[in-house]
């Protein structure tokens, strides 16, 4: 701060100089005119003029006014009788003073009032100027440390210092180096070395900057997050004024609206890539997919045929048996993999229709009661007719895959129930599969509708999963714009799956 | 083996699956033709007398659908398709056009059998008794004639849509009949396919016959294709 305490002294001891010569040069020239013997009104006229002069040189009102009042004392001290007191003999000199006074005052007060209009449109337009070469230059640039590069090079020539740029990556950390300008051709990169420092700071950033060993450091905050810090050397900053500040702040905001946008597009171009290489892995799975289907029709056929061919007491039936029993579980984990990358590449066009309740249950009931006939499922839904829109196929493959997983984590003769609920505070139909399993773990449920997640709690002779059957069922629930959770049941033992669909057609699928 | 050795033609690329089913056709005394290509199964049909036709959707040469439209200009053999889980459309558009019946791949010998059943029986019905009043499955009975329904001997009142819906069941016991299908019956070709009407039609003439309509005993439902009443 002592620097800038220097500074302002500088400036007072300048307007006194400039004061005490203007002044003093008025003095003599009216010491000139009264030994000539001109009319005294001369006089009056020189030290208006140094008063204007003084307001003319120097910075603000006061010195201005200051040398108004101190003319009219040294006119009353040097020209009028009696010469060198502050006395007056003729009172006619009165009116004199005051009229030389207001003048001086007036004249001293619209000079400053000038001068600080045609500053503040100067500094105005260099504003604009600096504000245009920068948005003009940083529309050009490519990267990040392009535009970094760019914001330092103007900034440091308007401000007329070594101006540096210090970037954040995606994680708002700083970068381990900045770049800085050391003459008006030349950035240099140089390290960052108090990285702690520079992160507690920006932190506990509240006003405008941070004050650091080197540096002034003002933050580019950009919509939502921060990209960077423009760095000023704290020599200069120390000397800047409010305007300079202004002009600083909207040239930061510029270089964060174009970081932004760049940051913005890289993401989407980022996004975009995700995206392709998403849909190649959809269309391998599929193809392998595809192609696995129809020989395991074929295996599944024969090795029924091998059991038909074998009595059961003959170990070829067993053999054959379990070929089948395989060859089914692929099957359905081939025709789930295709479901999946169906509904993921959007190209599984929803079907909806304003389907009974019932009958898809009902559909899904028969269908489980197919393949394991043993495990008794109640059906508990509304006694009157619920139609819901849904695609009727999708949903009865949720259901089945509920109850699928329910059925493979509840011993044989627990309960296993399906329960529809009209919902008519939300619009919704309510689906809960609920079982009596051993529930499910605290560590699995974030992850249960995660593709490819498989429990870490696996009993021994469980087949496993390769965790497509309840992924599937999240996105299909969310094309129909519905929701779905897993929660451990509240009246005892077991997990129950609920899902929801709105009962009102919503036109944006 | 309760059957008169009817020949049947398959028609199936695949050779595994069309061994399976040739096997399983063979156990249970039928006699069989198979075919690899559309081309070989339109030239069967012309030199050899065929019963009932199992045709693969997903022919090298030719589209099914076209083999089943060639086919019905000349005959109403029962066609039974064998198509893939993700091919709901066709299957729906060949029943449509004049298949019987569909089986969707994989499927087991015990579905095959049951499915030739049904269609074979059919194919007597409209062959021998085509005057049939009255039919019963289960505890279900309808007296065509009368315009009476009797469930556990006791009569049930049906609105004039719902007995309707119910004959037109009866006459097709055992075959899936699609949504747009039964649309077009009860309500006439101009009618469109107004899926909900049907549903809450439905919906009513099952709290008559069933006792738990989320468990149907005899309607059941075909979802994405259509009903299908059990008769075994």
């Amino acid at each position: 701060m002592t620097l800038q305490k220097k500074h302002k002294a500088l400036t007072i001891f300048y307007g006194l100089l400039i004061i005490i010569v203007f002044l003093s040069l008025a003095s003599a020239i009216g010491y000139l005119f009264r030994i000539t013997g001109f009319p005294e009104t001369n006089i009056v006229i020189m030290y208006l003029l140094a008063v204007l002069l003084i307001a003319r040189y120097t910075k603000g009102y006061f010195y201005g006014m200051f040398a108004s009042i101190i003319s009219i004392f040294a006119y009353n001290y040097f020209f009028t009788e009696p010469y060198y007191t502050f006395n007056v003999n003729d009172p006619s000199y009165m009116v004199t003073f005051v009229v030389m006074s207001v003048t001086a005052l007036l004249t001293s007060t619209l000079t400053s009032h000038v001068k600080k209009n045609a500053i503040e449109a100067q500094e105005r337009e260099a504003e604009t100027k600096a504000l245009y070469r920068l948005t003009n230059h940083l529309t050009d640039a490519t990267d990040l440390h392009d535009i970094a590069g760019i914001a330092t090079n103007i900034i440091s020539d308007v401000m007329d210092c070594n101006a540096a740029c210090l970037c954040f990556d995606e994680n708002e950390l700083p970068e381990k180096t900045f770049v800085q300008q050391v003459s008006p051709e030349k950035l240099i990169s140089r390290d960052v070395i108090n990285m702690e420092d520079i992160k507690h700071n920006i932190d506990g950033l509240k006003s405008g900057f941070c004050v650091e060993t080197e540096f002034y450091d003002w933050l580019i905050y950009g919509r939502d997050n921060k990209l960077g810090i423009i760095r000023i050397p704290i020599e200069r900053a120390v000397l800047m004024t409010d305007t300079q500040k202004k002009l600083l702040r909207a040239m930061i905001e510029s270089t964060a609206l174009a970081m932004d946008r760049l940051r913005s597009v890289q993401q989407r171009i980022k996004y975009r890539e995700e995206t392709i290489q998403e849909r190649y892995r959809g269309n391998l799975l599929r193809a392998i997919s595809h192609d696995l289907r129809t020989p395991l029709s074929g295996i599944m056929g024969t090795s029924e045929m091998l059991m038909d061919m074998t009595k059961n007491s003959d170990p070829r039936y067993n053999l054959a048996k379990e070929i089948y029993n395989d060859v089914n579980w692929l099957q359905s984990l081939v025709e789930n993999i295709l479901s999946l990358t169906r509904l993921q590449d959007g190209k599984l066009a929803l079907n909806k229709q304003p389907e009974a309740v019932e009958e898809v249950v009902g559909g899904a009931v028969h269908h489980i009661a197919q393949r394991s006939s043993e495990q008794e499922i109640t059906i508990d839904i509304p006694k009157e007719l619920l139609l819901v829109p849904m695609d009727a196929k999708l949903i009865e493959q949720v259901l089945i895959n509920l109850i699928d997983n329910a059925i493979k984590h509840t011993p044989l003769g627990d309960e296993i129930s399906i329960t529809v609920i009209k919902n008519k505070k939300a619009k919704c139909a309510v689906f809960i599969v609920a079982d009596r399993g051993e529930g499910i773990s605290d560590e699995d449920l974030p992850n249960i509708f995660k593709m490819f997640y498989t429990s870490s709690a696996k009993h021994a002779d469980a087949k496993p999963g390769i965790g497509l059957g309840l992924a599937i069922c999240y996105d299909i629930v969310n094309a129909h714009g519905g929701n779905i959770e897993a929660h451990n049941r509240s009246d005892g033992k077991g997990a129950e799956f609920i899902f929801t669909l709105p009962m009102e057609v919503t036109d944006n699928e | 083996m309760s059957n008169f050795g009817e020949r049947i033609l398959v028609v199936e690329d695949d050779t595994q699956i069309r061994n399976f089913i040739c096997y399983s056709l063979h156990a249970e005394g039928y006699q069989y033709i198979a075919e690899k290509t559309a081309q070989g199964a339109l030239n069967s049909l012309v030199s050899e007398q065929i019963d009932l036709m199992l045709l693969d959707l997903g022919l090298p040469d030719l589209d099914g659908m076209d083999v089943i439209k060639k086919v019905r200009e000349w005959s109403e053999m029962p066609i039974i398709v064998v198509s893939a889980r993700d091919q709901d459309k066709e299957k729906v558009s060949a029943l449509d056009i004049g298949a019987d019946d569909y089986l969707t791949k994989p499927f087991s010998a015990t579905e095959l059998l049951a499915r030739i059943r049904v269609a074979l029986r059919h194919l007597y019905k409209q062959g021998g008794n085509k005057q049939q009043t009255s039919y019963q499955i289960g505890n279900l009975k309808i007296e065509l004639d009368k315009h009476l329904v009797f469930l556990d001997n006791a009569e049930l009142h049906m609105t004039p849509m719902e007995y309707n819906l119910l004959a037109l069941l009866f006459k097709n016991a055992g075959k899936v009949l699609t949504t747009s299908y039964i649309i077009k019956e009860i309500w006439g070709v101009g009618y469109g396919n107004d899926t909900q009407a049907l549903r809450t039609l439905m919906a009513g003439l099952r709290r008559k016959i069933e006792k738990d309509p989320a468990k149907p005993r005899y309607i059941m439902t075909e979802i994405g294709v259509g009903y299908r009443l059990m008769d075994e």
